[in-house]
């Protein structure tokens, strides 16, 4: 197995009595695609909150690439090489697809405030040579066509590929993508799926992703890791995962 | 004087020697957002490489090489560097399916096929087993590529890498293999889609090409400088004979989209010097453009208000061939800079020199609407069998009903059947492996000279003007033996803004058209108001005779379009609407036919007979389950001889 990118260790958070985790842990090796799936409030979207700094943990570590980064603010996160979309899109509705993208090439940016300001020389250079990295991740993702329009106005499937372009945007080494395909028709799942795919394979990107079409987590991710009430269930490939008695119980409710 | 001797690619040599040293830019793609110039140079290079490429592994004079991808510089090179090595290119479009792909690539014996992407090289692989003799499947987007290891596919870069430097100087190689070519050599193979059985490949010569753009050249003169944007599918007879031509015959730019998506935004940035559009596309621009307007402020809404009847005044002038007065030269001039030209370049069109139509017949409403904004829209014919257009407006003759006049030593004729027949040095040189279709496609005459049948019904009118009907299996004979179209007379008919729907009549029973009219109940209304012509009902004011006066006159106008014997005799202005919910037309507003003649057979038997009314009555259920009867009387109107 590859080495560790991110390790969780015995994390656990709860909200006064509920335990949102309890003692997860699992490795995400470098440069897998691992899917978190488990029922409506398994504690999936919290272990990703816990992760990019929006929640403190109780109890355990958070390892990223040999750095323990649970006490780490959600800003400083992204400047470690964590990036993430939301399920519902969280983009600057009011602005147009380049401008979200160039606002979150905004951790790369070394001109200061002065330089901003006075623009031309420093500030002109590097701003071409970011816009040259959104260009591509625009062509990458084929959203030339919507590349000035205000994001607010356009469908959601669309909004859904800007946030995950505004992720690549940052450069990151781990995506936390929270249900990058919901409330999408099969064509852009499809779609996106691909995308998922080619940035992993062309950019060797870590991904970690929770999916609530099984089919499509068996189809793309290399491991799976099953939540439930907060607990791991299960982890390992999809194909095991998919036999697993626990996972099917937790999914389809146990007969009486 | 027109010499169609040379191939294409010699003519793009020619081109590419004259510019070479300067930073003339042949081509351009957005790339990255950005438009990126790219010089003959450049392209030169690219070129070479790849038909050198080509021939190192195995293309030899006279082979096909199918193509299959979006518009891209990519696809220009492939299909230069084919034509330069004496190959001919076969087109597909984008949307193929992977059997028909295999059809065509396997009917045409093509040895290599281009494939723009991943979408087509899936569809290549899909059938790959069909396709013995293809080497290699050429991609020239890698992207979703990297996961692929069938040594079938290649890169396009990997086959401009291929050829062998020891072999000599490569320019001279490459330019010998282009000198070797004759203008018989088949330049490309189109294959139409025919409606009936499978579909056929048209073998176009490089002359054929070559004549073709120098013949609209000597009506519409190209230039340099021009810009194209290359956006009609380069599979379609048009999309060659409109890009690959002028760009190497005439050195135009060609100017690439970012996207399939972007072409529009791409033609508003670029704002080409020429242009077609189908005649559907036109329709909807001219509603973009009236909603854009009421989209705008009050200023640019006042003054579009003020100067377009200035530009229908203007355009009445030309279309009546008479010179535009000064005054009204000077406020066009002023609604120009004011509003039009600003108004058109939205939309990329205040450059075009040129616009072209195709495809159905556009209303006249149209024409005139883009004539006031100062933009000549003229109607192209032609057939993929004459390398596309072989009749065209001219600029200053256009004319509503017809699709123009041949271009220079293009011919056209009527056959007996009423069949509209084309030749001249566009004319094809036949279809691929099938004589039986060539032959069938091909009329000789007496003097030995091939005609193409087009299939199409039309008739040439006083000015020389081609007037195009509809498809000949399609017109109808009446008992004298002449044949008509239905289709034609009804769509013409419903071009004005007074009629609704028109039903025309006439078969092998009877001698002569005559056709059922209702009128617009608004506009007519609208009119009639106007006039000062009191009406009470529908029925009221479809009887009276200033409307059938009004209805007259737009009966006579189509008629003056068609040939004597399938005019418009008699007509009747019913006294309802057809109605969907009677049965009388289908929710998509087109009319049942059969229905109809039996529903009104006594108002179709009156105007077979010499009455000049009709009493009818029509039984009307109410609600409550009750009949009533309404009785009305119709008047039938007679034209002699359909004459103006």
């Amino acid at each position: 197995m590859s080495p560790s990118h991110l390790r969780l260790h015995k994390a656990s958070l709860s909200f006064g009595g509920i335990h949102a985790l309890k003692e997860v842990g699992f490795d995400v090796a470098e440069g897998e695609i691992l899917a978190i799936i488990g029922p409506n409030g398994a504690g999936k979207t919290s272990l990703l909150n816990a992760i990019n700094g929006f929640y403190r943990l109780d109890s355990g570590e958070i390892i990223f690439q040999d750095q323990e980064i649970s006490s780490i603010p959600a800003h400083k996160v992204p400047t470690l090489g964590i990036a993430r979309t939301f399920q519902n899109p969280a983009l600057y509705s009011g602005l147009t697809t380049l401008d979200n993208l160039m606002a979150a090439r905004h951790i790369h940016m070394h001109t200061g405030m002065l330089g901003s300001m006075i623009y031309w020389g420093f500030g002109h250079k590097e701003d071409i040579q970011h816009r040259h990295a959104v260009e591509e991740i625009i062509d990458f993702l084929e959203i030339e066509a919507i590349r000035k329009a205000v994001v607010g106005a356009l469908p959601y499937g669309l909004r859904k590929r800007v946030e995950l372009g505004r992720a690549l945007a940052m450069e990151p080494t781990l995506m936390l993508l929270d249900e990058p395909m919901t409330g999408m028709n099969v064509e852009e799942k499809e779609d996106m799926a691909r995308f998922i795919l080619d940035v992993h394979e062309l950019k060797g990107t870590t991904i970690m992703l929770i999916e609530h079409d099984m089919g499509l987590v068996m189809d793309i991710a290399d491991r799976v890791v099953v939540l439930d009430f907060g607990e791991k269930i299960a982890e390992g490939p999809p194909s095991d995962i998919r036999n697993n008695p626990q996972v099917i119980k937790a999914y389809l409710g146990e007969a009486h | 004087m027109i010499k169609p001797t040379e191939t294409l690619a010699q003519h793009w040599l020619e081109k590419v020697h004259s510019y070479s040293g300067t930073s003339k830019v042949a081509l351009r793609q957005k790339d990255f957002g950005i438009w990126q110039s790219i010089t003959w140079d450049e392209s030169y290079l690219q070129v070479r490489d790849f038909s050198l490429g080509l021939v190192s592994m195995g293309l030899k004079r006279g082979d096909r090489v199918a193509i299959i991808g979006d518009n891209d510089r990519e696809y220009l090179w492939a299909a230069f560097g084919v034509m330069a090595a004496g190959g001919a290119v076969v087109g597909l479009f984008t949307d193929v399916t992977p059997p028909e792909a295999a059809y065509v690539v396997e009917h045409c014996d093509a040895t290599f096929v281009v494939a723009g992407d991943q979408e087509q090289c899936d569809k290549l692989l899909d059938v790959k087993d069909e396709l013995p003799l293809v080497k290699k499947v050429i991609y020239w987007d890698n992207r979703g590529m990297w996961g692929y290891d069938d040594p079938w596919l290649m890169d396009f870069r990997d086959v401009q890498g291929q050829w062998d430097s020891s072999l000599g100087d490569p320019d001279e190689r490459f330019e010998a293999m282009i000198e070797a070519g004759t203008g018989s050599d088949p330049a490309m193979f189109c294959y139409t889609s025919g409606t009936t059985g499978l579909p056929k490949g048209a073998v176009i010569s490089h002359s054929n090409f070559v004549y073709a753009v120098q013949a609209f050249g000597e009506i519409d003169p190209l230039r340099d400088t021009d810009d194209h944007v290359s956006f009609l599918p380069l599979a379609w007879i048009a999309g060659a004979a409109l890009d690959i031509s002028p760009h190497v015959v005439n050195g135009v730019i060609l100017n690439f989209a970012e996207s399939p998506e972007t072409v529009r935004e791409n033609i508003r940035e670029i704002a080409p010097d020429q242009l077609l559009y189908n005649s559907r596309l036109w329709e909807t621009l001219v509603a973009t453009i009236r909603a854009r307007i009421l989209d705008s402020n009050w200023l640019n809404r006042a003054l579009y208000d003020l100067f377009l009847p200035v530009g229908y005044r203007a355009a009445e002038f030309e279309f009546q061939h008479k010179e535009v007065p000064l005054g009204w030269r000077a406020l066009r001039w002023i609604g120009n800079r004011a509003v039009f030209k600003p108004l058109l370049s939205q939309f990329g069109l205040h450059k075009a020199r040129d616009a072209y139509t195709t495809g159905a017949a556009l209303s006249p409403d149209v024409i005139r609407f883009f004539r006031a904004l100062g933009l000549p829209l003229r109607q192209i014919y032609g057939s993929t069998e004459v390398t596309g257009g072989a009749l065209l407006h001219r600029r200053e003759d256009v004319k509503f009903a017809s699709v123009g006049e041949p271009i220079p030593e293009s011919h056209c004729a009527i056959s007996e059947d009423g069949e509209i027949l084309l030749s001249g040095p566009g004319l094809f040189q036949g279809y691929h492996k099938d004589s039986d279709q060539t032959n069938a496609a091909l009329y000789i005459d007496s003097q030995n000279t091939s005609w193409l049948r087009t299939g199409d019904a039309g008739h040439i009118d006083e000015d020389g003007h081609l007037i195009y009907l509809d498809r000949l299996k399609d017109m109808i004979e009446l008992s004298s033996g002449e044949k008509y179209s239905p289709q034609f007379i009804e769509g013409r008919l419903k071009f004005s803004p007074y009629i609704s729907h028109a039903l025309t009549i006439g078969d092998t029973r009877r001698n002569y058209v005559a056709a059922i009219i209702t009128v617009d109940f608004e506009n007519v209304g609208r009119w009639a108001e106007k006039q000062g012509v009191p009406y009470t009902t529908f029925t009221d004011l479809s009887q009276k005779p200033e409307v059938y006066e009004l209805i007259r006159q737009d009966v006579e106008e189509v008629n003056r379009t068609l040939p004597e014997s399938g005019r418009v005799r008699k007509f009747v202005l019913l006294h309802k609407e057809f109605d969907a919910d009677e049965g009388e037309m289908t929710r998509t507003r087109k009319l049942r036919r059969r229905f109809l003649f039996e529903r009104y057979s006594e108002v179709i038997d009156s105007l077979y007979s010499g009455e000049t009314e009709l009493q009818i009555s029509d039984v009307v259920k109410y609600q409550d389950g009750r009949e009533g009867k309404i009785d009305s009387t119709l008047r039938i109107e007679s034209l002699e001889n359909g004459a103006a």
